[in-house]
Parts: C-alpha cells; structure tokens; sequence
C-alpha cells in the first residue's frame, strides 16, 4: 500500500445507484480504492461489476450518485476524468475495420498525444503482448484473447493513473496472462492503481492488494485480501458471502445416465 | 417447427416494441403506410375490371415491377428481415430446409409481404371479368409473393456469401450498384418512348407480353395468358414460375447450410498496409483521426462499399439520360441529386460505428470533433465524384446555366452534410452487423428508417430552396450569378457548421445515453 497522505483515493464511488426501466440493479453502491493499489472487483454473475464500472468511466449514466477519478468528478468533468483514466470494457466491440496498430494510433491521436511519444509506445506494447506480428491485420479477424490484449493496450498508451479494467484475463492464453500480470504489479509499483472486475477466486486472490465482493448491486465485503483470506480461501469466503445455492446432489439425474 | 419460428419472431418484435417507443412509434407509423399502400392501390388494382383487357393487362408489368423492386430494395435499401438471423440457430441440430421453412414463413408473415399478398389479391379482382383468368390470376397471387421474397433471399444470401472476401466484396458492390441502376435505367426506355402516355389510350398488352418473358413476370403473366387464350404460353409460364421457385429454394437452402455449418466471419487474416497517405494528408488531431478512420472504412468495410459505389455510379446514369433525352435540367438535377446522397450517407454514421463508439466516449472526444471528422471524411469520399460529376456534365453541354447550377450543387452538398451531422448526432438510424450479412434490417430498424428517410427528403428540399430562388433570379447576369455562387458557399458553409456545432453539443451532452443506444442499432 503506497497511500500518499493527503491525497484522496483514486477512484471513489459514492451512493451509486442504476435503475433500468425501474428495475434497481445497484443500490447505493459506495467504494472507495485508495492510490497505488491492485483492486478487485469480484462477484456472481449479475452482480451489477460490469454496471458499476461503466458508471465509474463514464459510460453509463448513474441515476444517482457520485464518482470521483483522482479528484475528478466523472460526471461533472468528464474530459478531466477521462484524460488520466485508462479504460479497458468487456464485450464491448472495438473498431474492428482497424488494424491493432492502427487502433493503438487511432486512440493516441483522439487523445491528443505527440506522436514521437505515442508511435514508440505503440510499437512497445505490441510486442511486449505478443501482437507485433498481427498488427497490420484488422482487429475483426482478432482471436477473443488478442482482443483483450489490444484493449489493454489501448487502455494503457497515455499512460494514465488509473487504469479500469472489466474481466481482463478473460480469453488470454497463459503466457499472454503473465506478461498482463508483469504489467499491472510493475504499474502498481510505479504508483498507478487498477481496478479490475474477475469471478475467477484464484487469480484475483493471487494478484489483487484489495477486494470488494458484490453481488445485488451491493457491497457485501471490501478488504485487503490478506484480511478476507484470514480463515480460509477467497474462494470460500466469496461462497460464505454471497450464499452459494447447493446444487441438491439428486438433482439433474437424467444427466449422463 | 415453421410454427414455432413464427411465434418467436413475432414475440421478438413485442418484446422490442414494448421496449422503445421510438420503436413503437415508427411501427405505428411504417403500419399505416402499409395501410394506406393497400388502401390507395389495392382498390385502383381492383377496379381495372370494369377496364378492356388493353388496360387490365397492365398487372402483368405492374407486379414484374414491384417483384423486381422488391429484389432490388432489398439490395440497395439493406431490406432483408433478419430478426431471425440464421447464424443464431446453428447450435441447434436443425437441418437447412427445416430453418429455411420456417423463415420463409415468418418473412411472409411479416408487414411487407402481407401488403404484396394483399395488393396480389386485388390483382385477382382484377381479373374477375375474365372468368377463365381467375383461377390463373389466383396461381399468380401465390406463386408471385413467394417469387419475390424467394428470390431476395436467394440473391441476398448469395451475395453476402461472395462479400466475405475483399474481391468478393467489390463483386458484390458492383451488382449492388448495377441492381440499383436497373429500375432507373428502365426509366430511361419508357421515357425515351412515346411520351404524353394518356390512361385512355393505353395498350398494355405489348408491355405485358415483354414482361410476361422475364423471370420476375413469369407468375404474374398467367391470368393475362389465360385470358387472351394463349394456353400453350401459360402452360410454359406455369412451368417456368415452378421452376424458378424451385432453383431460388435449392439456392437459399445451400446457402443457409453453408451458414449452418460456418457462421459468417471475413476470410480470415486480412492483412492492411500501412496507409500513410491519410495522415500526412489530415494530420494527426482527433478530427483528423475520425476522418482518416472514416475514409477507410469507406473502403474497407464491405457494409459501406456497396453504399459508396452506388453513390457514384447515381450520376453517371443522370448525366447519360440528360445527354440522351437533351434535358440540362436533368444532369443538373442528377449532380444536385448526387450531392444530396453524399452528404446524407452521413446519417447513419454512429449506427455503423456501433457500440465500438465507446473508445470516443471514454477518450473524451469532443462531440464538434466526432462530427467535423465524419464531414471530412464523406467530404473526401465524395466531394470529387460531386466535382467530376459537375465539371464532366459542363464539359458535354449536359449543363449550360454553369454558376446557377454550380450555387445549388454547393449549397445541397454543404447543407445536407451539415444535415446529416446534426440529425445523425440525435437519430443514429441503424446499420447491419458487422460482419453480418450485409444485407440485414431488423423490421424496427426499417421503421425508424422512416423518420429518418422523412427528414432526408424533406430536410435538403427546403435547406436549397432559398438558394435554387436566388439561383433562377439571377439567371442572365454573370455579376449576380458569382453573387449567388458565393453567398450559397457561405450559406452552405454555414449550415455545415451549425449542424456539426449543434450535433456535437447534443453529443457531447448525451454520450453515455447515444452508447446505450448504439448497443441495439446493429442487426
């Protein structure tokens, strides 16, 4: 933990609440990720990760509530918020009539980056993710795993403080994984923060500084993970937490039979 | 199984009508087209009864031309309904002629074909003075219906197969872009005909015959066969409207296994050169970037090639009609028509960027630079076809009245970008999948359309209107014709910059509700 004293938390979530047609999916959702911290973000499906961290970046309207990036209002200010924040969405489709080379200068440029700093750094994150070698094909015939590796890339060219990234070893391959997990505690070390949403236990147990488990749109638990893990795995924690529904052991007989 | 596919896309179109009411209203309104279309024609049909044979034979090209139509709407309008995309079904152990079945019946089920069968029916009544025909006319009714969808699907899906390449892509493009010139063209023969045609006078019979021996007449000749008593030429008819629904179905069933059994993704590894022209061209600020993204999507994206060529080959059938016919108004008219449609291709921009449109939301594009980008880019797709347009039109003597017609172009050019820039940042109309079959509309999407295509035409009629005036008063002085010239760049200059001002303030207001809505424009 390199909590600078006297400077607020990098990303800040106050009483965030999205309702879809009336339909309330967070609820006062309050977070607070302190500088310089590798932060997870884990829950069961629906959990409402994805529609929080929208919300925190700028991509989906709260119906109340605030979000604060490095001081930063996203919703009050959003260019400021948006200029020292690295965005990384799941599902979300790039430009794929783009090559990854292309994309990665496409983003720079629509960031107002020199292009002497940006096309070097292109060129570095290529290879350091294994993609130097399909960077001029278009990203539409990209595999899911290189998909989430140029988006990391795009997320990461302009260097920013806090980098938000939604599932982002979902679909890469090991090797791929560990240079993503090189990247993220080097960039920790060096004073950025990540959150970062996951419901694979393991990898965020063995990654993550800190932990906020949320399923219901709320936040059932939030500490570092040495302290979540104190009586037993994340894994069974999270299971504690958030009420695993036993799968009755008669059930699905017709299954395999 | 046929019926079970009917039901899901009927409860897919409930289930969108009750989520939007965008979608609700434009599907109110698309109905009561579709009302009015049987309403207005249907009777009209019906009552050429009580008309000779001479008159009534006037079904035959009639409903050859709507099929032919159909197909080519189809084509250029992105009409295929694909609520039910066949690619969603390919996990399920379904066998071609099963899925083709049942969605050949959901797209007969659908408003557009429903308003084809019914018109087809007052076909038939049509026909009722000729007792004999009836029968024929009723056969015609059937087989003609499902030749039109049949074969939309045929050629649709056939194309969209070939278009996964990129030589396969400019293949498509130019049958699309031929396609769109076959009704124009045909245009060009019944007017270089006798003109002052009165309903009187009128003597279908040749044009039935002619249109009766085309494979989109083949069905719809039948009841006119029958009732001149050319039995043997029925019969053939018959047999060839059997035969082409059966090679259109043999056709689409392929295609659809081929979908089955390898969903639809480009060819694999396209590899793309460095592209070091646009930047040098454009530079590097975010405008400059959105416009360079544009430019190659134009050619890249086989969604947008197929737009892109028919644009352009538009005029040249204008300016070879005004040269034929001798008519300047023409070919002025064409290169203004032209430059309406360049600058309107603008609308649907965001709906092809889709819901990747995050990446200028969450980089903190300003709203006036994603809409000025676009500008430059259409502007460098088709500000020289509008230029080449002009200036060859003046060079064959197709235009004499140069500076009166040149102020109109420019304005028309301006301000239907300047339109498209505005109206586009609120309304972002929808686009088909990326790719997907580039042929696809949802029936929603088409409806929306309509509100869309309202203000596409209304919007640039009125915008040029002031100018067109200043453009006939003028006439005769060369001082006032370059006035008119100059204050019309200005003004279209001006609305250029109010509608990119005004749609980036709207955007940049709305973002995350625009981003919201682009994860549903796609289909």
């Amino acid at each position: 933990m390199t909590d600078a004293p006297g400077e607020g938390p990098a990303l800040e979530l106050v009483g965030l609440v999205k309702e879809f047609r009336g339909r309330r999916v967070v609820h006062g959702l309050s977070l607070a990720v302190p500088r310089g911290c590798l932060y997870g973000l884990v829950g069961p499906n629906g959990a409402g990760k994805t529609t929080t961290l929208s919300m925190a970046t700028g991509l989906l309207r709260p119906t109340a509530g605030t979000a604060r990036v490095l001081g930063h209002d996203v919703w009050a200010d959003p260019l400021a918020a948006k200029a020292v924040m690295g965005v990384a969405p799941d599902g979300l489709r790039l430009f794929e009539q783009l090559g990854g080379r292309e994309l990665l200068h496409y983003v720079a440029d629509l960031r107002r980056m020199p292009q002497d700093v940006s096309r070097p750094r292109a060129e570095e994150l290529l290879t350091v993710l294994d993609l130097a070698v399909d960077a001029d094909t278009v990203v539409a015939d990209y595999s899911a795993g290189m998909v989430k590796k140029i988006s990391l890339a795009a997320a990461l060219i302009h260097a920013p403080r806090l980098l938000v990234l939604d599932e982002p070893f979902e679909a890469v391959d090991p090797v791929s994984g560990q240079a993503i997990r090189t990247i993220l505690r080097r960039y920790v070390a060096t004073g950025g923060t990540v959150v970062m949403s996951s419901h694979v236990m393991e990898l965020v147990e063995g990654l993550c500084d800190r932990v906020a488990v949320v399923a219901g749109g709320r936040v059932l638990a939030e500490d570092t993970v040495a302290a979540l893990t104190a009586t037993g795995s994340l894994h069974q924690r999270f299971l504690e937490l958030v009420g695993a529904g036993d799968v009755s052991e008669d059930g699905l007989t017709w299954l395999g039979g | 199984m046929t019926l079970l596919i009917v039901r899901l896309r009927l409860r897919m179109w409930r289930t969108a009508l009750s989520r939007s009411s965008v979608q609700l209203v434009s599907a109110i309104i698309g109905g009561l087209v579709a009302l009015g279309a049987v309403g207005l024609l249907g009777p009209s049909i019906a009552l050429l009864a009580a008309r000779p044979l001479a008159l009534t034979a006037v079904t035959v090209p009639l409903f050859a031309g709507v099929t032919l139509l159909w197909l080519v709407l189809s084509l250029v309008a992105t009409g295929v309904d694909n609520v039910l995309d066949p690619t969603r079904f390919t996990v399920l152990p379904l066998r071609a002629p099963e899925l083709a079945r049942g969605l050949l019946a959901a797209t007969l089920t659908g408003i557009p074909a429903v308003v084809l069968t019914l018109l087809a029916l007052a076909q038939v009544l049509a026909w009722s003075s000729h007792t004999a025909a009836v029968p024929a006319a009723l056969a015609a009714a059937v087989l003609g219906p499902l030749t039109a969808v049949l074969l939309t699907r045929a050629v649709t899906s056939a194309l969209a197969g070939v278009m996964t390449s990129r030589t396969g892509r400019l293949l498509g493009a130019a049958v699309v872009a031929l396609a769109t010139l076959l009704p124009l063209v045909l245009n060009l023969l019944v007017t270089s005909g006798e003109p002052g045609l009165s309903l009187r006078s009128l003597d279908a019979r040749g044009a039935a015959v002619v249109a009766s021996w085309t494979p989109v007449g083949w069905a719809w000749g039948l009841p006119f066969d029958v009732a001149t008593g050319r039995w043997a030429s029925a019969v053939v008819h018959l047999a060839l409207a059997l035969g082409l629904l059966a090679v259109l179905w043999r056709v689409w069933v392929r295609q659809l296994e081929r979908v089955l059994t390898s969903p639809m993704t480009s060819g694999g590894g396209q590899h793309i050169g460095r592209g070091r022209l646009l930047p040098r061209l454009l530079g590097h600020s975010p405008t400059a970037a959105v416009a360079a993204r544009r430019v190659r999507a134009w050619y890249r994206d086989s969604r947008l090639v197929s737009i892109a060529l028919r644009t352009a080959v538009l005029p040249v059938f204008f300016v070879v009609q005004a040269a034929v016919t001798g008519t300047g108004a023409l070919a002025g008219t064409g290169v203004v028509t032209l430059a309406v449609f360049a600058g309107l291709t603008l609308m649907n921009d965001l709906a092809f960027d889709g819901p990747a449109w995050w990446m200028h939301v969450s980089t903190g594009v300003r709203g006036w630079e994603d809409r000025l980008g676009r500008v430059v880019a259409s502007a460098v797709v088709f500000g020289p076809v509008v230029a080449l347009t002009f200036v060859v039109s003046v060079g064959i003597g197709a235009i004499e009245a140069v500076l009166a017609w040149l102020a109109v172009v420019v304005a028309a050019f301006g301000a239907s970008l300047g339109l498209a820039a505005g109206v586009g940042a609120v309304l972002p109309g929808t686009a088909p999948r990326t790719g997907g079959n580039p042929f696809a509309a949802s029936s929603g999407g088409a409806a929306q359309g309509c509100l869309t295509a309202l203000v596409s035409f209304v919007g640039p009629v009125v915008l040029v209107l002031p100018v067109v005036v200043g453009a006939v008063l003028s006439r005769g002085s060369a001082l006032l014709g370059a006035v008119v010239v100059v204050v019309s760049v200005l003004y279209g200059a001006g609305l250029l910059a109010a509608g990119v001002v005004l749609g980036g303030r709207h955007l940049d207001r709305t973002a995350p509700e625009m981003l919201g809505r682009l994860g549903q424009v796609q289909v």
